[in-house]
Order: C-alpha cells, then structure tokens, then sequence
C-alpha cells in the first residue's frame, strides 16, 4: 500500500518534471567540435556567465573590437542556470523505459534510462527517471542519491526543483527519516 | 563400453579350454598371441571408449570470454566525426560497399549510408536497419532510418576488442545445429561426406566413390574420409600420418557413431573444424570462421560465402581468402558447382553466387586484444565476481565502457607529446592516461605507457606516485565547507614559514618559483598553486579534516598524516585520481569508476550488471566554489598553457601537480563530458625538467583538442549566489570597476562592504525589506 502511493508520486512528480522541461529549453552546454574549428557548425558562443540579463563578458581576442575598452584579464569561468534540455533521443529512451516500467520490466527500464543518462548526462530529469526506476526495485538509498542528483542539476527551473524535492520527500519518508522528508517537502512548498 | 567388454571375454576363455589339448604346440602360440591380441584390443577399445565418451560427455569446448567496446549510439546531436565512424565501422567488421547489404556502408564526405546486422542487447534487440546520416561539425544531423524499424536512436553492433582465451589459444563460437542454415550442412555434406547420414563412422564405399569422382573431375574434390573421422583426427589425435593413428581413427570413429546421434556429431565438427589462424590464436569452427571472415552470424551468410567456408575445410591456409584470394576463388566457385550439381542451389542461383566477389571484411573483426592496459583494468573487475578459469572457457559475452574513437585520440596524444618532449634528449619518459566520462565514471579509454600495445607494467594502474599538488582543490574543498570562515575571496597568506616537530625536525616548505607575496585571495593562491597558503590553510583546517575529505571521495589506501601531505607526498595511481577528481568534476557526486557495463553467458542472459552508482560525498555548493578555482585555473592560472592547443570557446576546469626535482608530472582535469588524468614521469623515478604545466599538461590538452565534447559550465547549485567583488579589498563592488570579478559565494558569505570603483568601503546596510525577499 505504502509503495504503492510512493510509486504514484514519483509518477506524478516525474511528469510534472518532464512537462516542465518541455515548456522552456532550458540552458545547454556548449559544443565544440575537435580543434574548435565550431564556426562551420555553429557561430560559436564565448564561454558564457548565462546569470539573469547579463550580457557575456567575454570576447574572443579574434573578436575584440578596435577602440581601447577594458580588456578583461581573464575569461570569466562559465556556469549556468539550468541543467541542459533533453534531446529528442534522451527523450524517446526514457519513454521506452516508461513502457518497460509499466509492464514491470523495471531492471531492463535501468538499462534504457542508463542509455539516456549517457547522452543526457546534465538533465535533471534522467536522474528523476533513474530515482523513480529505483523506487520500484525498492533500492530506496539509491533512489534518494539519484533524486539528489537531479537536484544538483536542476538549477533555477522552480517545476524541475519542485518535483525533485517532492519525490526526495516521498523516499525520505518511506525510508523512515521524518524530518528529512519534512524539509524536503518544506523546500519544495518554499518554490 | 561396458557393452563392448563382455562379449568378447566368453568366446576366448572357450577356446582356449577346448583347443589347448588337441592342437599342436603353434596353433596353442597362435592362440595365445591371438588371445593376448584381443585382450590388448579389447583393453585399447575400452580406452578409446573412455575418451571417446569423457570428451564428448563433458564440456566439450572452452569458449573463450569474448570482450566488447560500448555499442555507438547514433542519433540527431550525437558526437562523433566522420574519421571517428569510419573507423568504428571498420572495427566492428564493416565493409565499404554499397551500403545496402547487411554490414556494409556507403560514406561520401560526411554522408554516410550504414547497413546494420542487428545485435541483441540484453535490454532489447536491435534489428537490422538501413540508416542515413551526415556528420557536420563532428556530430550526427539528419538522422534517418531508411528501412527496418524506425527509431530517433540506434546502436551499432559493439565492436570485439578482445577475448579470455585459454591456454592453447583456441577460439570459438559455439553454434547449435538449428541455427547453421540447412543449406550450409547439406552444402558440407555434400563436400565432405556424401554418405553421411547413413554410415557407420567408417565408409569404405564412399572412399572409393571419392577416387571415382575425383578421377571424373580430374582433380580432388572429395575426400575419402568421412566428417566422423575427421572430427576425430581434430579431435582426439595428433596430426602424423602413421598406420596406428589411422586404425585409431577407424576404431574411435565407430565408437562414436554407436554411442552419439549424427546430429550431436555433425554439430560437434561444425564446431571444431580448424578455418585458419589470427596470431597465435587459432580460428575453430564455423561459428567463428564467419565473424573472422565475413564480419557476419553464420545464420545471416549467403551461398557463395556458404562455398567459401565449406570449400576452405579442405585447406584453410591454402585457401585463406585474405591471402590467397585467387584460389579461394576457384575453390568457391568448384563448391559451388557442387552445389548446383546436387540441386541444393538452382542454376541460376549458383550463377549469381558465381559472379558475387569473395566478401571478406579486410581485417578480421576478432582480433587479438588490441588494449591490453584497458584488458588488464577489465580483468581486475571481472575477478571480483568471476573465476579465471570460468572467463577462459564459459564463453561469456563482456560489455564494456572502452570508447573506440576516445582510446584511439588517448593513445596518440601520449605517443606524440611524449617524443616531442624528449626531443633529442637521453632522458626516456613514461606517461599514463585515464580518461572517463564525466557523469557516469565510466572508463572510455586507458593508456599504461607510451607503447599502447605493450602488455607490461601498466602504469595508469599500477603507478604510485606522489601527487603533489592534484591534493590542493581537497584541502581548499575542506576549508570551503565552512563558508563562515572561508570564501573564495578571504585573504591568505603566501609567506614562507618552518614547522619544527616534537623529535626536532624541521620542515620548509618552498613556492615553486622561490617566491613569497604576501597575502592573497584564497581563488588566486589556489589558481596559481602557491604552496604556503595550502599549508597554512590545510593546517588550520586540520589534516584530519584533508585527510576524512579525500576518504570520502575514494582514497581507499593510506593517507600519510604528515603535513607534507599537504603538498602531495600522498602517492597514488593515476586510476586512483580520476576516481577521487569524479566528485569534483561532478557536483561532490562520487561515481564509482567502472569498465563493465554487463556480464551475459554465451546465449546471452544476463549474469551480471554493473549499473551506474551516484554518492553525494561533500556540499555541492563548497564543490562548486573549487570548480570555479578549477577553471580560472586554465584561463589565467598554471593551466593556462593548454589553450595554446585547446579552443578558446571549451571552457576546462583542472589542476596541475608537480613533486620535487619533477619526478612526478600530473595533470587531472574535465571538461562538460570528460574527466582525464595524466601523468608524467620516469620509471626510474628519476628527476626531468618537467612541471605539471610542461609535462602532463601537454599530453592532457593534446587529447582534449582532438575530442569533439561540451564545455564545462556547471549548473548553479542551492545556496550559491554570484557577486561582483573586488577580491584583493574583499568587498563587494560596481561590475564596471576594475578589478572587479563575478564570482560565487555560499549564500550568506559574502562581503557585507561594499567598494565604489573610486576605492571607498561603505558597509553595505541591508534594508529589513531587502532582507525579507533573499
């Protein structure tokens, strides 16, 4: 009965996560094809500060305009705000390891979402997916770190936060640690 | 055998009985030698039969373990450049063709049309496809199934890379009677043994049947003995052609014919037959001969390359179609005609297979271990959970986490950097690789030397050596898990100093360029590596505190409690380092490393699964701090070096180690998908001029700029928040001003001054209003 409603939420947190992904494309990691020589794919993108409506501060010395502006010193180190979006193929693996876990095929599921994690390695949701396949096993300490996971790469997107948290409340709460679910679920409430 | 004795014991002791008293003195020797003889005959059957049987009974082959690389995944934004999925094509036995028939493909530029044979994964099957896509800018567009299921993503067939093979170096792959196409045994005994079905292990007639045919085709085309005998000449005897040996052969052959059916035996010569040699490796049975030859399942071949392996029994050097090519050909063509003659194949069919060319992949797929350091780390996680003997003979099916095109890039960055260091000094180098995917740990690539083909000391694992300052980023880590007392900007001081221990001794520790500046922000000492804030820092932390931090990110052996330990006389392997930098690398995620994904037996039911572990081991706020030490690092720090050779547009975060007299060259860094570390030194353990910068750097910048990968750009986590500050006031301050820096604070340790870019500290008054939406 218990993992049953535990199993419902992690559903329900999980596509909460994944329409929540579908509505912003979220931030992205920048590809740079061997030698760099990314101009015949893309215009490349300088190392970026991707922080609410600042501009990237860096210039590639190709670049840099003529007039004597301030050249900064050193290339600002790069982060972002959110994890990256999932591909179409992440996407279409996690559905399969849906079906696989619908029909109880859970361990096989695994491997699908592993397969997903490899080409996905920075979406939260994979790691969302991999919790929810563990709660089935009933490998609640594994679940918990995936769900943790996740968490790291959920960055400022509040649904992908929400329904991490959420589901780290439901495990903490199945596996006995009140008060840690309790702030889970406290964080969660707080976005 | 029991059945055999019996019978022939009575008669004898009968006549001896009656004869002894009538006949004269030499019929009685007659009798006896004769006696003797049986019994010795009898004795010499039973042995036979105990072979005969206890060889077939058993296991009747040691299959060698079978070791692959992890499958490519093709799909729209997969990373790969067109050298790179050529050559994966090729190491899984693709042929250039027209990319229509099964295991073939059609490349143009950056198009490239592939013809998959399918492959069944334990987490599913995939089944043979027609794809299409162009590579641009090392990655995969335009992805499309033309024909077969269609999918967003597909896995090519994992290369071999290797094998466990027993000691006499047989290889095999067992294959079952019902799954080898009826035409293939009936093309076999057509060929071999027409009488087959109906003989008794031994076929007088058919011998002479064969001289007759061969006399009418005016050469041979059939062999006298029948596949029972020749499977017992592979099987059980030497290969002298003495009378004995052929007696031997007779008698062991109706033995086996009496106790076995002639599938069992038809099935055990398909599998034993010798097709050829790899090396030292011997190429048995049919099941392998097509994998060597064809790059294809014996299930999938057509009749030509049916003929091809039936016709190459009879000599499998002599018609080695890889070198010979010419007499394979006629030999094909001669099978074919029996083929048609028989009416297995209709004319017109054997004239189409008349006119097919021979089909050999031009390297065989299965080939000797062509990673032997990457093998070793494999065979140490595989002897864990398996026994030795059981990986050389269960012909177990090993899934490995090994990357092709990233190995191939790892091995030449080592091989090229290393001869260019030397230059024309006597001085030999030695270096390690290790390269892993960031998120997963799992192990793409492993080079133990300079030599990747050297199955020696394999220094990438058995390496230990002092890690000099790859130890600073986990002292910082530590010091920056109490946000109260440590930030990224809290001054520290780059002053030398002695400590004096209890017994009297005295250590100075020295700054690599003999200098001392005074204080300095904690991201700047760490950037540029200074060694007395480490010490001083370390010390004031604590080593136990140091020494629990790279405990917990999976230093296993033991940690010296020294305070030299603070610079690095800590030895460990380079496998080792990757280990503990995962959770750097990672957001204090430790992921344990691994080299298998999965274990299946020989028909392919799973036996083991490694899966993917993750274990938060330290605050990924703290973790972020040091990450972003780790990138200033490469842009303005004793990294920077590596973007002589990487672009500009990879964002890197890394550290360089270096230990006394350069001994010890290390470099550990990762981008957004890979983690490396490299190592540099002597076997000796002598000193180089080498630093961690000149030395490991090189070779780990030279792989990274052959490596199509993301950039590293974490994402922010919980409770960090980025402000501009002036780091040498320690204050918060305009964007515009200079020296000013964006840089992450643990909420709530920031600066609470503020400095104008005209020098003024203000303190920074919050409004309770403020305060209420932080």
């Amino acid at each position: 009965m218990k993992a049953n409603t535990l199993r419902y939420a992690g559903v329900m947190t999980l596509a909460l996560a994944m329409a929540g992904c579908a509505s912003g494309p979220g931030g992205g990691s920048i590809y740079v094809p061997a030698g760099g020589s990314s101009s015949r794919d893309e215009a490349p993108e300088p190392p970026q500060t991707s922080d609410r409506g600042e501009e990237p501060r860096v210039e590639r010395k190709s670049e840099q305009p003529e007039e004597p502006v301030r050249e900064p010193e050193y290339s600002s180190p790069s982060y972002q705000d959110e994890g990256d979006a999932l591909s179409p193929a992440a996407r279409s693996l996690i559905q399969r390891a849906d079906s696989l876990m619908a029909a109880g095929d859970t361990q096989v599921a695994v491997a699908q979402l592993e397969r997903a994690q490899r080409i996905a390695p920075r979406s939260a949701q994979v790691y969302f997916k991999l919790s929810e396949a563990y709660v089935a096993l009933d490998q609640l300490g594994s679940a918990e770190q995936f769900t943790l996971k996740g968490l790291s790469l959920a960055g400022s997107d509040s649904s992908l936060q929400r329904a991490g948290w959420l589901l780290l409340a439901d495990i903490r709460r199945a596996r006995g640690n009140v008060a840690g679910a309790d702030q889970a679920e406290a964080r969660a409430g707080a976005l | 055998m029991k059945k055999s004795a019996p019978p022939r014991k009575s008669p004898k002791k009968n006549s001896r009985k009656g004869k002894s008293t009538r006949k004269p003195w030499f019929w009685r020797l007659f009798l006896r030698v004769f006696f003797i003889g049986v019994v010795l005959l009898a004795g010499w059957m039973v042995y036979l039969d105990a072979v005969v049987t206890s060889r077939f009974e058993g296991r009747r082959f040691e299959v060698p373990s079978r070791v692959y690389a992890r499958p490519l995944e093709l799909y729209d934004g997969a990373s790969v450049s067109s050298g790179a999925l050529q050559r994966e094509l090729e190491l899984s036995g693709y042929r250039a063709g027209d990319g229509s028939n099964a295991g073939t493909y059609r490349r143009s530029g950056g198009h490239f049309v592939i013809s998959t044979r399918g492959f069944l994964f334990t987490d599913g099957l995939e089944p043979r496809r027609r794809l299409s896509l162009t590579i641009y800018g090392d990655r995969v567009q335009d992805f499309r199934v033309l024909s077969g299921d269609s999918s967003p993503i597909v896995r090519l067939e994992p290369a071999q890379i290797g094998g466990i093979y027993p000691a006499h170096k047989e290889d095999r792959v067992l294959v079952q009677l019902e799954d080898v196409p009826v035409l293939f045994t009936d093309t076999l005994l057509a060929v071999e043994d027409r009488n087959f079905r109906d003989h008794y292990g031994i076929a007088p007639l058919s011998i002479g049947r064969a001289m007759l045919a061969n006399i009418r085709a005016g050469r041979i085309v059939q062999g006298g003995s029948t596949l029972t005998q020749q499977l017992v000449k592979n099987f059980f005897l030497t290969r002298d052609q003495t009378l004995l040996r052929k007696g031997n052969e007779a008698l062991m052959s109706v033995l086996l014919e009496l106790h076995y059916e002639k599938g069992d035996i038809l099935e055990t010569y398909l599998n034993e037959v010798y097709l050829g040699q790899a090396g030292t490796r011997a190429i048995h049975g049919f099941g392998l001969a097509s994998q060597f030859y064809f790059g294809e399942s014996i299930r999938e071949i057509d009749a030509h390359q049916v003929a091809l392996l039936v016709g190459m029994v009879k000599g499998p050097s002599y018609y080695n179609p890889r070198r010979h090519p010419k007499r394979a050909l006629s030999r094909r063509n001669l099978v074919i005609d029996v083929m048609a003659e028989t009416g297995l194949i209709g004319e017109e069919q054997a004239a189409r297979a008349r006119a097919q060319p021979l089909g050999v992949t031009d390297k065989a797929s299965y080939s000797e271990n062509r990673y032997p350091a990457y093998i070793d780390l494999v065979r140490r996680h595989l002897a864990r959970d398996y026994k030795q003997e059981d990986l050389q003979s269960e012909g177990l099916r090993i899934f490995t986490t090994l990357d092709p095109a990233i190995q191939h890039a790892a091995e030449f960055s080592v091989k090229d950097m290393l001869s260019r260091m030397e230059g024309g000094s006597d001085t030999v180098l030695e270096s390690a690789l290790v390269v892993t995917s960031r998120d997963s740990g799992e192990v793409l690539a492993l080079v133990g030397g300079r030599d990747p083909q050297y199955a020696g000391f394999n220094r990438a694992l058995d390496a230990r050596r002092p890690i000099g300052s790859l130890i600073k980023p986990f002292t910082y880590l530590t010091a920056l898990q109490q946000p109260e007392r440590y930030t990224l900007i809290s001054p520290v001081e780059d002053k030398g100093f002695s400590l004096v221990f209890d017994d009297g001794r005295r250590w100075e520790p020295k700054n690599y360029d003999g200098e001392e500046r005074g204080l300095v922000p904690l991201h700047e000492a760490l950037s540029r590596s200074y060694n007395f804030p480490a010490v001083r820092v370390g010390l004031d932390v604590g080593i136990d505190a140091v020494k629990s931090t790279l405990q917990s990110f999976g230093v296993t052996s033991g940690i010296s409690e020294y305070p030299s330990m603070l610079l690095g006389s800590v030895a460990m392997t380079p496998v080792t380092v990757a280990q503990i930098y995962q959770g750097l690398a990672t957001s204090g995620f430790n992921t344990p490393l691994r080299t298998i994904r999965q274990v299946t037996d020989a028909e392919g039911k799973a036996l083991s699964r490694y899966s993917l572990k993750v274990d938060q081991v330290a605050d990924p706020a703290a973790v972020h701090l040091v990450q972003y030490v780790m990138q200033e690092t490469m842009q303005e720090g004793t990294g920077r070096s590596a973007y002589r050779t990487v672009p500009r547009e990879l964002s890197l975060a890394g550290k360089t180690g270096t230990t006394d007299d350069g001994r010890d060259s290390w470099f550990a860094g990762f981008s957004g998908d890979l983690l490396a570390v490299s190592w540099v030194g002597r076997d000796d353990n002598g000193p180089t001029s080498l630093t961690g910068a000149t030395g490991a750097l090189p070779v780990w910048s030279r792989f990274m700029s052959q490596v199509p990968q993301h950039g590293f750009s974490p994402v922010v986590p919980d409770g960090v928040e980025y402000h501009w500050v002036n780091p040498a006031e320690g204050a918060l301050t305009d964007e515009h001003c200079e020296n000013a820096r964006l840089v992450p604070f643990i909420t709530g340790s920031e600066p609470d001054v503020e400095v104008s870019c005209g020098g003024n500290i203000e303190r920074r008054i919050r409004g309770w209003f403020e305060g209420l939406f932080q």
